[in-house]
């Protein structure tokens, strides 16, 4: 199988350039990951992240052939030749496949991504209705792997001041938990002109997400919820 | 110069009512266009299509304006440019708008 592969070393090279690989591959090879450990044994100045190796830990979100994923869970079978493989778009890099996630968890952190209740807390635990749990799903899942914001033209323009998908997706888990208290702090915190209205509902986010959620249907449900407080 | 929930907003209402406007006036036209100037002048001239009329345009105005500040804020970076740039959309918005308010009602 045929491979086309971004690299840079700055510590080496004066520009990024794209190196070609060819690889006999095992008949148990199913996923691109597969594939790129066996390229890393063949050559070990590869770099890319991984860990989990099963679409859970979100580390080896790249670009590949031109959509943003995750190599441990894309079939090679499903890939056409020669398999070019690229950084997230618009995040800094490091070394070759490996990128500079620190904007993006600056973001992340930004949302407060946690339960804010100064209630005294119950004995045993606060409890959720089967419906108020339902209302997490398609919220809760992200894994934060960064495909998404890595392939929205609004955060490459604005990557320091629009938050960008994945986080705006958190942000609408936890206002949109039952537990929590801060839905009015979030919500005014959010409605500003760069951190949520940069997006222009592209829906680049929705098309690539690994999950399946829809950062897209998050981020309309925020500016509703917005517009029916009366901020 | 309104922030982000009120410009959203702001230009989903404009949006609605350009939509209305346009399709309300088009199913005019398709079912009895104005047969002559004198008689397409004594209808847009009526007082309630003048006022709708310039409700229309200062929909485009503020619809566009915030449209093209968002190009704005997305593409041109530095402050200077960037102030330069929008004061001329600006400028540009103001003078078609003043221009169409003397039309409609010196008209």
């Amino acid at each position: 199988m045929r491979f086309s592969i971004y690299r840079f070393d700055p510590e080496r090279d004066a520009r990024p350039y794209m190196q070609d690989y060819e690889l006999a591959l095992d008949p148990h090879d199913r996923m691109l990951l597969d594939a790129l450990m066996r390229l890393r044994a063949q050559d070990d100045s590869l770099a890319f992240r991984k860990s989990c190796r099963e679409g859970v830990c979100g580390s080896d979100a790249m670009n590949i052939n031109g959509r943003n994923g995750l190599a441990c869970i894309t079939r090679l079978t499903e890939l056409k030749e020669p398999v070019t493989l690229r950084p997230l778009p618009g995040f800094p890099v490091i070394r070759d496949l490996v990128v500079d996630m620190g904007t993006f968890f600056d973001h992340y952190h930004a949302i407060r991504p946690y339960l804010v209740n100064d209630e005294p807390p119950p004995e045993r635990e606060r409890l959720q209705s089967p419906e108020e749990r339902a209302a997490l799903d398609g919220l809760y899942e992200c894994i934060l792997c960064g495909a998404c914001t890595g392939f929205c033209p609004s955060w490459w323009w604005n990557p320091d001041r629009f938050l960008g998908p994945a986080a705006l997706l958190q942000a609408m888990r936890f206002i949109a938990d039952s537990r929590d208290r801060a839905t009015a702090e979030r919500l005014e915190f959010l409605d500003d002109a760069y951190r949520l209205y940069r997006c222009r509902t592209i829906m680049n986010c929705t098309e690539v997400c690994p999950k399946h959620l829809s950062p897209s249907r998050a981020i309309e449900h925020i500016r509703r919820k917005i517009v029916s407080e009366g901020l | 110069v309104a922030s982000g929930a009120r410009a959203w907003l702001l230009q989903r209402l404009t949006a609605v009512y350009m939509l209305l406007f346009l399709v309300i006036v088009l199913a005019r036209f398709a079912a009895d266009a104005p047969s002559s100037y004198e008689a397409w002048r004594s209808w847009i001239g009526a007082a309630g299509m003048r006022i709708a009329t310039l409700l229309f345009v200062a929909a485009v105005l503020l619809h566009a304006w915030v449209g093209l500040r968002d190009v704005a804020m997305d593409y041109v970076h530095p402050p200077a440019l960037r102030i330069g740039v929008l004061a001329l959309v600006a400028a540009g918005l103001a003078a078609a708008g003043a221009w169409m308010a003397l039309i409609l009602v010196v008209l």
